[in-house]
């Protein structure tokens, strides 16, 4: 559906956008996830012809979507909905309609079909200035799909929406997605936004794809640091492999002996990297068959979300996830005395270069 | 203070009488400044919507010729372009000078600047992520500027409404180009400054009181145009 190599963007503000290779199959849904101003819009714009690549060839539908003789009738069988819904100054009927009408096309039918497949019918005669966001959302995706496109280029759809909303959308929108079969770019900062709805993930970092892959893979097994830090991974702890056995490494870091199931050998240098749900805190000392327990003391208590976040001290800095009910039961409090136990399947190592 | 009292009164007279020369006098000016600036519209908001939109090399200098003339004097306009139409100039084959052709084309080229930079600045205006979504939704370079243009209408009908009004209040050129003939040329602005320098000052107020009368009604039309559809907060 998309092929693109070597393509380079440059801005006046020195900003560059480099990406060697990036396919998407059809009926793909790759998300691009990566921090602000990584250029995951500038990537989805170039996918969308709405900027001027200095170098590089990108592909779309087995035409060359550089030469501007194809533009027009690539983009009319392609669509967009972006950070905002950029809906125009009329009924929601009409902007709904406005993509067939720019086609030389009128089909009520079709329109009224997206309005109920995003369950807006209702609001069909409103000024679409006068919609709530979540209303106005609706409006812009309903009016991406009403051509079928077999292409859609999404751009932080939901941002500014509360969470209720964005999940009922994000809901409906994975529902026409998947009986579409249209092949979907998504950009987006909400991972849990990328995870629900996309087949692989593209991490985007300083304007180069720093990893490409099933969303599992990079959110447990992230390739760089830079990565690791973005999903979310929270202890990250320069190390070295003393010892590889069957896989299962012994990594010395800050003083401790760590272990990690990984392929790295002994002497290489690497980041121990752990997500803070997979530390375990208890009062006791038996770690329940995980490999790596350590005595800390609690540094800090936070609320992270539905749960609190832990900062432990085991000679090391660690954060882990803990429930509200834990954090009740064992009092913990900065101060306390605990156990922090992990599994080495559940610890990634990256290598890094000196 | 009498004599203008006076005038006022044998003003209304003229104009409740129908006086039949102050009449085509009003539908020459109408005529003319509505063909000219409708000749501009056409010509600017293209042109300044496509200035605005596209990049080219020197752009920020068309910009700025285009914004030096807005403020082009009406009577050095009026000058080229009688010197362009007199017979022997390089549009003389026309025969338009002394004609409403001529100063229809003399006031367009007066309004053209005004509207074409109001379209720009218009224009630019248009945030460019609203004017990619509509090219992201498959518009064409034109079909995006057309739908970029139904949502600012309200500043490009400002814009005519300024062209318009330069035109229909101008003396200069159409006095240059049209010559003020009589029953042919003569237009309600140099119509007024032909009384008032012969005394005529009742003939003066009752041009003057029309001219006005035109402006409102034009500008009445033109701003319901424009307000239709506004939403009020």
């Amino acid at each position: 559906m998309i092929k693109l190599s070597g393509l380079r963007v440059a801005f006046d503000s020195g900003f560059k956008l480099e990406v060697e290779s990036l396919k998407v199959r059809e009926g793909e849904v790759l998300a691009i996830i990566g921090p602000n101003g990584a250029g995951k819009t500038t990537l989805l714009n170039a996918m969308g012809m709405l900027n001027e690549p200095s170098a590089g060839t990108l592909e779309i539908m087995g035409r060359d979507a550089l030469a501007a003789a194809n533009k027009l009738s690539l983009r009319r069988a392609m669509s967009a909905v972006f950070s905002q819904p950029y809906l125009t100054n009329d009924t929601v009927f009409n902007n709904v309609a406005l993509p067939l009408k720019l086609r030389g096309l009128s089909d009520g039918a079709a329109v009224g079909e997206v309005l109920e497949l995003f369950r807006i019918a209702h609001l069909k005669e409103r000024n679409a200035k006068t919609l709530s966001q979540g209303e106005s959302n609706r409006t812009a995706l309903a009016r991406a799909f009403v051509t079928r496109p077999k292409l859609l280029l999404l751009d932080e759809p939901f941002g500014a929406l509360d969470e209720r909303v964005k999940e009922s959308i994000t809901r409906d929108l994975r529902r026409v997605i998947k009986s579409s079969g249209a092949a979907v770019v998504l950009v987006t900062q909400d991972q849990e936004g990328a995870l629900t709805l996309a087949d692989t993930l593209a991490v985007l970092v300083n304007g180069r794809i720093a990893q490409q892959g099933e969303p599992q893979e990079i959110f447990s097994r992230p390739a760089s640091r830079e990565v690791a830090d973005f999903v979310g991974v929270e202890t990250i702890l320069p190390g070295r492999v003393s010892a590889n056995n069957e896989n299962l490494c012994s990594v010395e870091a800050c003083g401790r002996t760590l272990m990690a199931v990984s392929s790295c050998q002994a002497g290489d240098s690497v980041f121990f990297c752990l997500r803070p749900e997979d530390i375990s805190v208890s009062l006791s000392a038996d770690a329940g068959g995980r490999r790596n327990n350590f005595k800390a003391k609690v540094v800090s208590v936070a609320p992270w979300g539905l749960e609190y976040k832990v900062e432990l001290d085991c000679g090391f800095a660690a954060q882990a996830a803990v429930t509200k009910q834990l954090v009740d039961g064992l009092s913990l409090k900065p101060g306390a005395e605990v156990y922090a136990s992990f599994k080495a399947v559940a610890a990634h190592l990256i290598k890094r270069n000196l | 203070m009498e004599f203008i009292l006076e005038g006022f009164r044998k003003a209304l007279h003229i104009i409740l009488s129908g006086n039949p020369e102050v009449l085509s006098i009003a539908r020459l000016s109408l005529i003319v400044s509505l063909a000219a600036t409708a000749g501009a519209v056409l010509a600017g908001v293209p042109l300044g919507s496509w200035i605005a939109v596209k990049k080219f090399p020197l752009k920020k200098l068309l910009i700025a010729l285009v914004n030096t003339g807005m403020g082009l004097p009406p009577v050095v306009a009026g000058l080229v372009v009688m010197l362009f139409l007199a017979r022997s100039g390089p549009l003389g084959f026309l025969s338009w000078l002394y004609t409403p052709k001529g100063m229809i084309m003399a006031q367009l080229i007066i309004a053209l600047p005004i509207i074409t930079a109001l379209s720009i600045s218009a224009m630019q205006n248009v945030d460019p992520k609203f004017y990619n979504q509509i090219l992201a939704l498959g518009a064409s370079d034109r079909q995006a500027i057309w739908v970029c243009l139904k949502e600012i209408r309200l500043t490009v009908v400002a814009a005519v409404i300024a062209g318009f009004g330069r035109l229909v209040a101008e003396v200069g050129a159409v006095m240059i180009v049209g010559g003020n003939i009589r029953y042919q040329t003569r237009m309600l602005t140099t119509a007024t400054v032909m009384e008032t320098q012969m005394g005529n000052f009742d003939m003066a107020i009752a041009i003057g009181l029309v001219l006005l009368t035109l402006g409102f009604a034009v500008n009445l039309a033109l701003t319901i145009i424009q307000q239709n559809k506004v939403l009020t907060r």
